[in-house]
């Protein structure tokens, strides 16, 4: 029990490593945290209109796939060990199954790489085959760490 | 892999019920949900209000799958809700949906799962409350909620429309999660695709409703939605109804996925009965 206690205590008053210079704090980090997914999301929304033919690209896919691939990379560390604290929809399992959710972002971010070549290549049905790869490691990932309604 | 020999335009009867065996959801019901279990082998474990209930072994094998069931057995467990033995089956078995499904249809998936290898594995008992733990309790639960009906096309409507109702309504079985129940657990017809609550997880209503359900989602929205999983804000369900979309609905052609938008976006707009 009172391993527990300490171990919460030390979780509220966890600082992280983001930077080289300086601690941030739980708060910050966790504001970061969601702020890259809500950009992840921004980018999977327009980069899905364009790939389903509704929008036509010119040029600013390949944009929306690069901002897809700079977010997946920074995954890993915005759900680092630790970083478990305040209010959100991310699931316990996400550090208490470490390994698994390393695999879990590891595939998005093959993903996402791919989904830059193919939006470099100008291929239709390449861009359309690869953002469902995107799609479904976003699927995968949030099937078993992301908290449903 | 066949295990019979294949008579002339038996193989695509067998790709034929495949594909339908896939639209009806019956691979994800009854495979076990852990990894590398046997497809159709039985034991998912369904929780509802009235227990847990497992599903069977629908795989060829003559004394613990289906091996022994004629045509006709087959298709009246779907239009009666009946077993060969004439016991009645729980609704945990989507009769109420799949009584609509067509002979043809049946039939094609029987060839489908006839075709592959037996397995043996002794279904287990359902985990019942004790006031459903009896075939009796079913056959009465039957009585009072069930009406053994063909699917009728509607003539007002186009090809795409009916053949949207036909695999939203029966084949498809969607109301089943989507549409509330009573405390009887019978569909509350009046509040269709108006959201449920199954296994401790919210399912959304899918009506058209604007605010409550996905009356601002296009046709294309929909399909696309169906296809991999993909919100029309950018989001991706991680839900059951990943199962679904990687079992059933992701299996279909784009075809029958817009007819299934078609309909839904005919439906009417209800309230959600949850919060």
């Amino acid at each position: 029990m009172q391993r527990k206690l300490i171990a919460a205590f030390a979780a509220l008053t966890a600082t992280f490593s983001f930077t080289a210079v300086a601690d941030t704090s739980s708060e910050d980090a966790l504001d970061y945290r969601k702020a890259v997914m809500t950009a992840l999301r921004g980018h999977i929304g327009a980069s899905s209109m364009i790939a389903r033919g509704l929008i036509e690209d010119d040029g600013h896919l390949l944009g929306h796939a690069q901002g897809l691939a700079s977010g997946a990379a920074e995954l890993g560390r915005i759900f680092q060990e630790g970083s478990n604290v305040g209010e959100s929809e991310a699931l316990p399992a996400i550090w208490e199954d470490a390994e698994g959710f390393a695999e879990a972002v590891a595939d998005i971010q093959t993903a996402a790489d791919a989904f830059v070549e193919a939006a470099e290549t100008g291929d239709a049905a390449a861009i359309g085959a690869a953002f469902r790869s995107v799609g479904m490691g976003c699927r995968g990932c949030h099937d078993k760490y992301r908290q449903q309604d | 892999m066949l295990a019979a020999p294949v008579l002339l335009g038996q193989e695509d009867l067998v790709a034929r019920g495949e594909y339908l065996a896939y639209a009806g959801g019956c691979i994800s019901c009854h495979t076990e949900d852990i990894d590398h279990a046997v497809p159709l082998a039985g034991g998912r474990a369904m929780e509802t209000p009235f227990g847990t209930f497992y599903s069977p072994n629908i795989t060829p094998d003559e004394d613990t799958g289906i091996g022994g069931w004629s045509d006709d057995e087959f298709v009246n467990a779907f239009w009666e809700g009946v077993s060969p033995q004439g016991e009645h089956y729980f609704p945990s078995f989507p009769y109420t949906a799949y009584t609509g499904v067509s002979r043809d249809d049946l039939l094609a998936i029987k060839a489908y799962l006839f075709s592959l290898d037996p397995v043996v594995n002794a279904s287990s008992d359902h985990n019942l409350v004790w006031y459903m733990d009896t075939r009796l309790a079913a056959g009465a639960w039957k009585a009072l909620n069930f009406e053994p009906v063909r699917f009728e096309p509607d003539s007002l409507k186009d090809g795409q429309w009916n053949r949207g109702a036909y695999l939203v309504r029966h084949l498809g079985h969607c109301g089943e999660c989507h549409t509330p129940r009573g405390v009887t657990g019978v569909l509350r017809d009046d509040e269709e695709f108006a959201g449920s609550e199954f296994g401790g997880e919210k399912v959304p209503n899918i009506s058209t409703h604007r605010i409550d359900g996905i009356g601002r989602w296009s046709g294309s929205d929909i399909e696309y939605f169906l296809e991999i999983g993909m919100l029309p804000d950018g989001d991706f369900t991680g839900s059951s109804m990943v199962d679904v979309i990687e079992n059933n609905t992701g299996k279909l052609t784009r075809e029958d996925r817009l007819a299934i938008a078609a309909y839904l976006k005919s439906v009417e707009p209800v309230e959600n009965t949850f919060q």
